[in-house]
């Protein structure tokens, strides 16, 4: 009886870890941080985190100048700066009518704003022009940010077939089916 | 989308435009743009930020940028934060405590924060330019004015910033004017900011400049980023010639656009509350610079003219009349849609005060020759005011000279020179400007200018004068006021490259004939069409 009950639990443990696997690789063809996530899963919805990630503004640079978050998540702006700052976007995904403007804040307050469209935001200050940070609200809570080289790794995907995409700062967007099962490579060439 | 306003004013700039391009010659002209205008890329580079955080329209600053030069051309607030190009340190912070058996440590910026400045213009004058020539028939010496014109442009080096402990920097030079021709210093100074914390004064409330600049005007002409100077900052006073001595008998060329050489006390802002200034600067009646002391070194040319050191004083208070008390305590209003200037009402005066020398051939009493010296104390008195509402700011400037006027006694039966001097009439003049901006655009600014300058003796000395006077003397007017009408726009193609347009409608003038004194012409305006290219890198 107990090795039955110890040849389950090693059988569901195989089974549980096959069951999830990541997907890797490199974006290629353009310089800095890129975005890779997995598209819209049919038929399957998430919870949007309950985490706030935080984009400062400090030394009139918006840090960091790239983010990722899941559809639905609530993103923090935060004002380090002792000089007066804005945060607006022009379009959420190129639709133009949900362009916002939160206004203006002083230092170490915050405002928030709660994403519920996909797309790629270009965050925006009106008084310094040269600051620009992009927020990316992908629809699945599988994506990652790649390092400076291009190099990325989502964790924990489950097994299954998807449509994975890859999105830079100015370039166009590239999209591949992946097959994940256990650790998958999917590398991008972007251009702009 | 516009709102209904900006397109009234965008509609009002296209019909500006369509003016400019269109309008039937234009009479006369021969105005020099000429003025200078100073942003500073060098501290855009300094601080990795665009042009736009400190300037509206550049040269002209927001009210951020108001505090930024307050400061002592850094950030009013925790400088280092921002700064992307680290001083370079002339001794560690820590050297302090062995002074003074050590240099005092300072910094110097990281870079060599230069500016460099050319802009270019393109002129259109009239059939009657050349009516001035009327007063010399036949003289193929006579000035030859073309219809249109692409002028050379000027071409300048700016460098500013901040040495540390609070010692600001500026210095200014106009590498070329125009041609062949060589500019010269501009504003060259060292600025101990908030010096008054070592006397445990309040912050901000004493500040010390040393060496050469433009006087603490309510509207600084030099840097001024209309393509023609404001008349009545240039106005100087010459009172009619006198027959007995031949020349006039006040002859100031002093105008409050000069540069000014010495020092100067200040405080507070000019981005909130109270700003005032006190200046002890040199006298000097010409203008320019006196002859080489050959006799005493340094032999260079002095630029005083008498012992006498002049005063300048400007009082002004800036009323912020923003309804959120957060907001007027800040370098910036928080706007809804981001930060922005206050909405304020600035009020201000200003006095000044000198005495101009004139030196006369004379005789004393036995017939000996000896030098007349007259020493006529002057005075220029005004008031300004500037109002702003988001992009929209009106302002403007009134101004009064008065010059005391020595007269040449000659008693009866003794032949000239004078044997001395006696009080006569003072000359005088009055005048100013208004003049609205608006940017319906960030890239986009709109000007309405009025200019007036009162005096009589102007008009006076108008008759008969040669058609080659400097520009901005306003030859033969004829009106003792002289009103001028300029609408302008400006577009910025980049944050640091600007296309401006300007069309004068000046005074009305006439031609004297020089001998005769009889009228040449009727009266006729002088009006120009400018156009000006110009970049800052």
């Amino acid at each position: 009886m107990k090795n039955i009950v110890l040849i389950l639990a090693i059988l569901v443990g195989l089974a549980l870890a096959s069951s999830a696997g990541t997907i890797s690789g490199q974006v290629s063809g353009v310089a800095g941080q890129s975005v890779v996530y997995v598209d819209t899963i049919s038929g399957k919805t998430f919870p949007a985190p309950a985490q706030h990630p935080v984009i400062d503004q400090k030394g009139l640079v918006f840090q960091p100048h790239v983010t990722a978050v899941q559809v639905g998540t609530t993103v923090d702006f935060l004002n380090s700066d002792s000089v007066a700052h804005n945060v607006f976007w022009t379009s959420i995904g190129g639709n133009k009518k949900l362009n916002h403007n939160l206004g203006t804040w002083p230092k170490g307050d915050r405002k928030s704003f709660k994403f519920d469209t996909p797309g790629a935001v270009p965050i925006l200050c009106n008084v310094h022009p040269e600051m620009s940070a992009y927020l990316v609200v992908v629809p699945t809570p599988y994506f990652a940010t790649s390092d400076q080289a291009g190099n990325y790794k989502i964790e924990n995907v489950p097994d299954g077939s998807y449509t994975v995409i890859a999105w830079h700062e100015g370039a166009k967007n590239q999209s591949k089916p992946v097959s994940v099962s256990s650790d998958t490579k999917a590398d991008f060439t972007l251009s702009k | 989308m516009l709102k209904r306003h900006q397109i009234t004013v965008l509609l009002f700039s296209i019909v500006m435009l369509a003016l400019f391009a269109s309008m039937p010659t234009p009479v006369a002209g021969g105005a020099n743009p000429g003025y200078q205008i100073y942003a500073i890329p060098a501290f855009s580079r300094q601080y990795g930020t665009s042009c736009s955080t400190c300037h509206v329209d550049f040269p002209k600053l927001n009210d951020f940028g108001k505090a930024f030069k307050d400061a002592g051309f850094k950030f009013p607030k925790d400088d280092e934060t921002f700064i992307k190009i680290p001083p370079v340190m002339l001794g560690s912070p820590a050297q302090k405590e062995l002074w003074p058996h050590t240099i005092w440590p300072g910094t110097i910026p990281g870079l060599p924060p230069i500016g460099l400045r050319f802009n270019t213009f393109f002129q259109v004058v009239g059939r009657n330019r050349n009516n001035f020539n009327l007063q010399t028939p036949g003289d193929p010496t006579a000035p030859f004015i073309p219809r249109t014109d692409f002028q050379s442009g000027l071409f300048s080096i700016f460098m500013a910033g901040n040495f540390g402990d609070d010692i600001a920097f500026w210095v200014d030079d106009d590498i070329s004017v125009g041609g062949a021709s060589a500019g010269g210093l501009g504003d060259g100074y060292l600025k101990f900011v908030n010096i008054g914390r070592h006397l445990k004064l309040p912050t901000d409330s004493l500040s010390l400049r040393i060496g050469q600049f433009e006087l603490d005007l309510p509207f600084s002409q030099a840097r001024s980023w209309n393509l023609s100077g404001w008349d009545i900052y240039d106005q100087g006073n010459v009172s009619s010639v006198n027959s007995i001595l031949g020349l006039p008998t006040v002859s100031n060329s002093f105008s409050m656009s000069n540069a000014a050489q010495g020092v100067e006390f200040s405080g507070g802002h000019t981005y909130r509350g109270y700003h005032y200034s006190l200046a002890i600067v040199n006298q000097n009646t010409s203008g320019g610079a006196a002859a080489t002391g050959n006799n005493v070194p340094p032999e260079v040319a002095y630029t005083s003219d008498s012992n006498f050191k002049d005063i300048y004083a400007r009082l002004s208070y800036r009323f912020n009349l923003e309804r959120d008390p957060a907001s007027r305590n800040e370098v910036q209003a928080a706007g809804a849609s981001g930060p922005r200037d206050h909405t304020y009402l600035n009020l201000g005066t200003l006095y000044f005060y000198g005495r101009s020398v004139q030196r006369f051939q004379g005789q004393d009493n036995a017939g000996l020759a000896t030098v007349l010296t007259a020493r006529e104390p002057f005075y220029r008195v005004g008031g300004d005011f500037s109002f702003n509402y988001h992009t929209f700011n009106l302002f403007g400037q009134y101004l009064y000279g008065r010059d005391q006027n020595l007269l040449p006694l000659l008693p009866v039966g003794f032949p000239p020179p004078p044997t001395g001097l006696l009080r006569g009439s003072p000359a005088s003049f009055s005048g100013g400007f208004l003049e609205a901006d608006y940017l319906p655009l960030p890239w986009l600014m709109t000007i309405m200018r009025w200019d007036a300058v009162h005096s009589t003796a102007d008009l006076i000395n108008g008759i008969g004068a040669t058609p080659d006077k400097d520009i901005g003397s306003f030859v033969s007017p004829f009106r003792a006021t002289r009103n001028r009408f300029t609408p302008g726009v400006q577009f910025l193609i980049h944050a640091n490259i600007k296309a401006s347009f300007e069309y004068q409608i000046r005074p009305q003038q006439i031609v004297y004939d020089p001998t005769a004194g009889t009228a040449l012409t009727g009266a006729f305006r002088t009006n120009s069409a400018i156009a000006g290219l110009e970049f800052v890198y």
